[in-house]
């Protein structure tokens, strides 16, 4: 059973952490959502297998739904979750890997989504992704310390079920890979869902703490088959997933409208990179110093 | 994309407003088939009603959304076809949630259970619940990866079980200092016994009819894992727990992990080296469910002398005393043995003895059938021993002497519970006891169990009478 569903976050969890928070919503979703898609990019680079990289992305909101996002640099914690998810794993990476690979995709100006970065650009940042000794131990350092408050935060419960396995055997019972089917149809059908499921990973909605993967995969097939343009059953076949019309059509507009909410990100300050704390640290306190220059006091 | 999400949403808006319609369809119709008379007529005006909706259903979709069409067909095309189903029974899942791990101050420590076989576990109360429970404390030997994988794959694979036999995590409790996590404790049930020192300090052996309820136990729980995907890999007397109502729990999960199918390379330097299967023994580095049968084998063994089996005092030592009990392998008995990393150093005699033949001998009082699982558990090649299912099957659970019930299994002084063996050697208060002790041999099964003398169960006839 333990395949089929996970611990879900509850409503007062998700209340405290939105309203009990000094950053505003927008920048918490637009947090939530850069330090995603960097533990995306890490996994890639460290040669993880997708299923972890997507458990330590759904254990890190786990996380921030206990601690304050503003506890911890970003990015150190979403090297000490794929850390932690990976030691767990089948496929465990040294502290010394992760650290190399956050130093790469954190030196300055290089953009962590492109995967098109131009060869010329290694040799000019080398010195960028060095480490000195004493830098990395202190990174080090703070990784361990983290890994154990996100243990703590999580009473030590990192099981992930993930939807994509129960995705491919929807897909199946939907006879999608069928004769009758178009070879090419059904191959695009699968990618697509799967490419739904990977990006909802990074939905500031924080989709896969609220829904459980039944839901999630049957939401991503549903989109993936309208946008392939194969015809499901006339009938209310989600229910065979023991999915709600009302819970697909939530997750159907969620997954859907993820493709805009990132273009958005990337229109307004696309080139900027990764949000970092100390960045929103130095910005209050600049703009809590112009306050009080400008605002004569009463 | 967002605004043909927006369009989305307007669509539900409206389809919500249509259901509303088919409902109110729905229940008017059914007022309807209570008159039978006019049951055709109705049937077909509600048929034209709803092919006029459907028709007229894409136009004003067409206004509001460049939508397909096929969803609406999806919902309302074939109302009379959607009326005659019942709801769905949707399968709604349990979702526990996660929070932040309680202080081990809120446990008051009893007292230490033995530190050798258990690591450091203590006795102690929750002093909010008031519940006893067994504290085990994480080893943090290697402290440069953090938090070690072994404990934290044992909280893993433990979280995940959920089975009588074996022990229940109940939660992870961190020390009082939370900046650095340093002090981690798995809250675990607590259980009055292990079966080594039991073992050890029981003045005769379990009877036929305990070990197999034990050996039953314990073969479940190992099943139960096996179809989880779980490896215990240190199966052994002191990881398994046994309460005083007969129930065994299998404990100790610092060497178990997931494994798959073909499985992983995994390291050959677990289970304990007196239940250590041959394969391991010759590194094998892909191994399956077969070590840890190979370690039930050895229990099976224990539980019949009261002593480990195969004592070995190192890797060498161990494998020369297996193939001393359960013969030397053969290309026959165990074909690709040759070629796993330390068998190509192993010099072996010429004329092997048959395999069994000392198993046998060994357990003179043993039923053929239960000789038959001991030799085949403890067979050379892992693909000939038994799955943990297959054994639950076996004949030696089905044939006489029964499986003793767990009510009438016989309790025994706690040494985790500090109890003592007190009474031993004073004779019984005259009276109701009496009455029991005279009836000893004939009646031993009825009274055994429930009432706390061990020892005066011991007297049973059983072993007696099997031979």
């Amino acid at each position: 059973m333990s395949h089929l569903f996970n611990p879900l976050v509850t409503a007062e969890q998700l209340y405290q952490r939105r309203t009990h928070n000094d950053l505003p919503v927008e920048l918490q979703d637009r947090i939530r959502f850069d330090t995603a898609r960097l533990t995306h990019s890490a996994g890639i680079l460290l040669r993880l297998p997708q299923d972890i990289t997507a458990q330590a992305n759904v254990l890190l909101f786990r996380y921030w739904t206990v601690d304050n996002l503003r506890d911890h640099e970003f990015n150190d914690a979403s090297a000490a979750t794929i850390y932690l998810t990976a030691k767990i794993s089948a496929s465990p990476r040294s502290l010394r890997s992760v650290a190399n690979v956050y130093k790469y995709l954190l030196t300055a100006d290089h953009d962590s989504s492109s995967t098109k970065s131009a060869p010329h650009s290694y040799e000019s940042h080398a010195r960028g992704y060095y480490f000195t000794e004493g830098e990395y131990q202190s990174l080090r350092g703070r990784l361990l310390t983290l890994e154990g408050q996100i243990l703590n935060a999580l009473g030590f419960n990192t099981h992930v079920a993930l939807p994509h396995p129960l995705a491919i055997t929807y897909l199946q019972t939907l006879d999608i890979f069928s004769p009758s089917i178009p070879k090419h149809a059904a191959t695009e059908i699968s990618q697509r869902t799967v490419q739904y499921l990977n990006t909802a990973l990074m939905s500031p909605q924080m989709l896969y703490l609220t829904h459980q993967p039944p839901s999630l995969a049957t939401a991503a097939i549903y989109l993936a088959a309208k946008e392939v343009g194969v015809t499901l059953p006339d009938v209310e076949w989600w229910e065979v997933f023991d999915c709600e019309r009302e819970e697909l059509g939530f997750l159907v507009m969620a997954m859907g409208s993820l493709d805009a909410i990132a273009r958005g990100y990337q229109e307004r300050d696309g080139a900027k990179g990764m949000i970092t704390r100390m960045a929103i640290d130095n910005e209050n306190r600049r703009s809590s110093l112009e306050t009080d220059n400008t605002t004569p006091r009463v | 994309m967002l605004s043909k999400g927006k369009s989305r949403w307007a669509d539900d808006e409206e389809d919500k407003v249509l259901d509303v319609q088919r409902k109110k369809e729905k229940e008017e119709k059914k007022r309807i088939k209570a008159e039978k008379a006019r049951k055709a007529e109705e049937e077909a005006a509600a048929a034209k009603q709803a092919q006029e909706q459907a028709s007229k259903a894409p136009d004003s979709e067409i206004e509001l959304s460049s939508r397909p069409l096929k969803r609406r067909r999806l919902s309302h095309s074939p109302p009379a076809l959607v009326e005659s189903l019942p709801p769905a029974r949707l399968l709604r899942f349990p979702a526990p949630t996660w929070q932040k791990c309680r202080s081990v101050e809120d446990f008051e420590k009893l007292n230490d259970i033995e530190e050798g076989a258990y690591g450091w576990v203590s006795r102690a109360r929750d002093t909010i619940s008031g519940k006893v429970v067994a504290l085990k404390r994480l080893k943090m030997e290697n402290n440069n990866d953090g938090v070690p994988v072994t404990g934290l794959r044992e909280i893993q694979t433990l979280r995940d079980c959920e089975h009588e036999n074996i022990v229940a995590l109940r939660e992870v409790v961190v020390g009082e200092d939370t900046s650095k996590i340093e002090n981690i404790f798995l809250v675990l049930d607590f259980l009055e016994h292990d079966l080594k020192t039991l073992l050890e300090s029981m003045p005769e052996p379990f009877l036929t009819s305990e070990i197999k309820t034990l050996l039953h136990q314990l073969t479940s729980g190992v099943a139960y894992l096996h179809s989880n995907w779980i490896l215990h890999r240190d199966l052994k007397t002191s990881n398994l727990l046994l309460n005083n109502r007969g129930v065994l729990q299998i404990a100790d999960f610092g060497m178990a992990r997931y494994y798959g199918d073909p499985s992983p390379k995994m390291t050959q330097l677990v289970v304990t080296l007196w239940y250590r299967a041959p394969e391991l023994l010759l590194g094998a580095e892909r191994y399956g469910t077969a070590v840890d049968m190979w370690s039930v084998g050895c229990i099976f063994g224990e539980l019949l002398t009261s002593s480990p089996l195969l004592q070995g005092k190192n890797e060498v030592d161990e494998l020369s005393k297996i193939f001393e009990l359960c013969g030397i392998p053969t290309e026959a008995t165990w074909p690709s043995f040759r070629r796993l990393p330390n068998a190509r150093s192993l010099r072996l005699p010429k004329n092997p003895v048959a395999q069994g033949s000392v198993l046998r001998s060994k357990f003179p009082f043993l039923t053929t059938a239960g000789s038959k699982l001991l030799i085949d558990l403890l067979g050379l090649n892992p693909e000939k021993r038994p799955s943990a299912k297959e054994m639950l099957e076996h004949e030696f659970f089905r044939e006489e002497p029964r499986m003793k019930s767990r009510e009438m299994f016989p309790t025994f002084p706690s040494k985790a519970n500090l109890e003592r063996r007190g009474r031993h050697g004073t004779p019984n208060a005259p009276g109701r006891g009496k009455a029991t002790e005279m009836g000893e041999v004939d009646f031993s099964g009825i009274f055994g169990g429930g009432i706390g003398n061990g020892e005066q169960e011991r007297g049973g006839g059983f072993s007696l009478k099997l031979i």
